[in-house]
């Protein structure tokens, strides 16, 4: 029986292959659905009333409805309304959508948070609505709310798992598959180090960053 | 020096029920400093805050230079068109009682920030800007400083400096030192003071009877949702005739 560390050695490349698809995820929310947040928060907070509504609903459906729900009912739904997409960019889509509601409602609220003085500082300066969004408030409310970012960015990572449900290969079905084909748990054990690892990574670059710009300078 | 920079026609203004303005009228003069004094709550900052659209009116006209950029229900005024309106709004620069520095971004970043959004300048161009108004007000040395390093008359002084890069031919200050510290408030009063020596045009709201005394060239008090005077500042404070303005001046002075 080979030892833990050599198991460890040997179940690493298929693992880190699984690690892949959930990299790949996390990198296209990070990419599009965090800029996307920041723009549905800011249209949700000064956005013309029927706009409001239309994203009103929309964070309703994504976040009152299970992600493993969404992502297999768009998956099987879309090419019976002959929506034909590849797999990748259906969960891909799926993701993120349901993390642009989440997160525009997390800046949303952090946005509330500043005071109506700097709106009218603004405007009194002449700066467009679009303007004071873009300088003035969207920097200050993605500060105030970078600690809850970073708790949905580790959220993001755990549920990158729920790709498994539309027969993609993901870490953990990878260290499923090992541990049903060689009768020993370790697998799981390597797969719980690197989400692990992970978690560690993105807390660190959170604090850096929550250093950096700082809530309240 | 006569011409008219604002001119504010049958001013009607209420919070739900509340009535705040009820028929106020003002002409104020290029070059012209005013003092607007009266008790709390009597609509000395939303009439402030009408010239430059922070409140919309429920009746009347606003006019600044010429440019009618309020009107409602005013017979023979209507509003201009959205860009002239936008230009004539340009012209006026706002300082507010509690700062409003944006706290992310330097004394600097705050004085060039319109300059480079709404003027469109390069950022060479506008720290030339920021330099020469941070320097006016004395802060040269702060121009690297967040605001939460700054004391309440620095804030203040860089409030005044940002909203002077815009190059406005009125300013607006709406208790620009009541929320200081007591012994912060004569650096405020000193900048402005000396605004009023470059006879910058502006309208001071404020609760500071001797500068108002020393600097206005008119003071206007407000009591009742209405202007009950319009005088030169010996004839009001040496001469009160309305018992209004006797029993405020004796509680301020």
């Amino acid at each position: 029986m080979t030892t833990i560390g050599e198991y460890f050695l040997e179940a690493l490349p298929l693992l880190l292959d699984g690690l892949i698809s959930t990299l790949i995820i996390f990198a296209v929310v990070v990419a599009i659905g965090f800029p996307l947040s920041i723009i549905v928060a800011s249209l949700k907070t000064i956005g013309p009333k029927w706009l409001r509504r239309v994203l009103g609903v929309y964070t309703w459906i994504f976040r009152g409805t299970p992600l493993l729900l969404q992502l297999v009912l768009v998956y099987y739904a879309l090419p019976t309304i002959g929506v034909v997409l590849s797999d990748n960019l259906v969960i891909l889509i799926v993701y993120v959508l349901s993390v642009t509601a989440y997160e525009s409602e997390v800046i949303r609220g952090g946005m509330a948070g500043i005071e109506n003085g700097q709106y009218e500082a603004a405007k009194a300066l002449g700066m467009s609505r679009v303007q004071i969004m873009r300088r003035i408030i969207a920097p200050q409310a993605v500060r105030k709310v970078l600690p809850t970012t970073c708790s949905e960015a580790i959220i993001l990572i755990k549920d990158t798992t729920l790709i498994a449900a539309v027969g993609e290969f993901d870490l953990l079905r990878h260290a499923t598959s090992l541990v049903t084909s060689d009768f020993r748990i370790d697998a799981y054990v390597v797969a719980l180090i690197l989400y692990l690892i992970i978690a560690s990574i993105l807390t660190l670059i959170f604090s850096k960053l929550e250093k950096r710009y700082p809530a309240s300078i | 020096m006569n011409q008219t920079m604002i001119k504010m026609i049958d001013i009607h203004k209420s919070f739900g029920d509340h009535p705040v303005l009820s028929g106020v009228n003002l002409k104020v003069h290029k070059g012209e400093s005013i003092a607007i004094i009266g008790p709390s709550g009597a609509g000395k900052s939303t009439l402030l805050r009408c010239i430059n659209k922070l409140e919309t009116i429920d009746k009347g006209a606003i006019e600044i230079e010429g440019t009618v950029i309020a009107a409602k229900d005013e017979p023979g005024y209507s509003v201009a068109h959205k860009h002239e309106v936008k230009a004539a709004l340009a012209k006026t620069g706002m300082v507010f009682q509690s700062f409003n520095l944006f706290p992310h971004k330097t004394a600097m970043g705050n004085v060039i920030e319109a300059l480079l959004t709404v003027k469109k300048m390069n950022k060479a161009e506008a720290i030339k800007i920021g330099e020469k108004q941070l320097a006016r007000v004395g802060l040269a040395d702060k121009a690297d400083a967040y605001p939460s390093h700054l004391s309440g008359g620095q804030k203040q002084r860089v409030a005044i400096a940002r909203a002077l890069a815009m190059d406005p031919d009125v300013m607006l200050f709406d208790e620009p030192t009541s929320a200081l510290d007591p012994e912060l408030v004569g650096e405020v009063l000193e900048v402005i003071r000396r605004l009023a020596e470059e006879n910058m045009t502006m309208l001071i709201v404020t609760h500071e009877m001797s500068f108002a005394r020393e600097v206005a060239d008119r003071v206007i008090f407000i009591d009742g949702q209405q202007i009950v005077a319009n005088a030169s500042p010996q004839e009001f404070f040496d001469n009160p005739e309305h018992p209004r303005i006797r029993a405020f001046l004796e509680k301020m002075l």
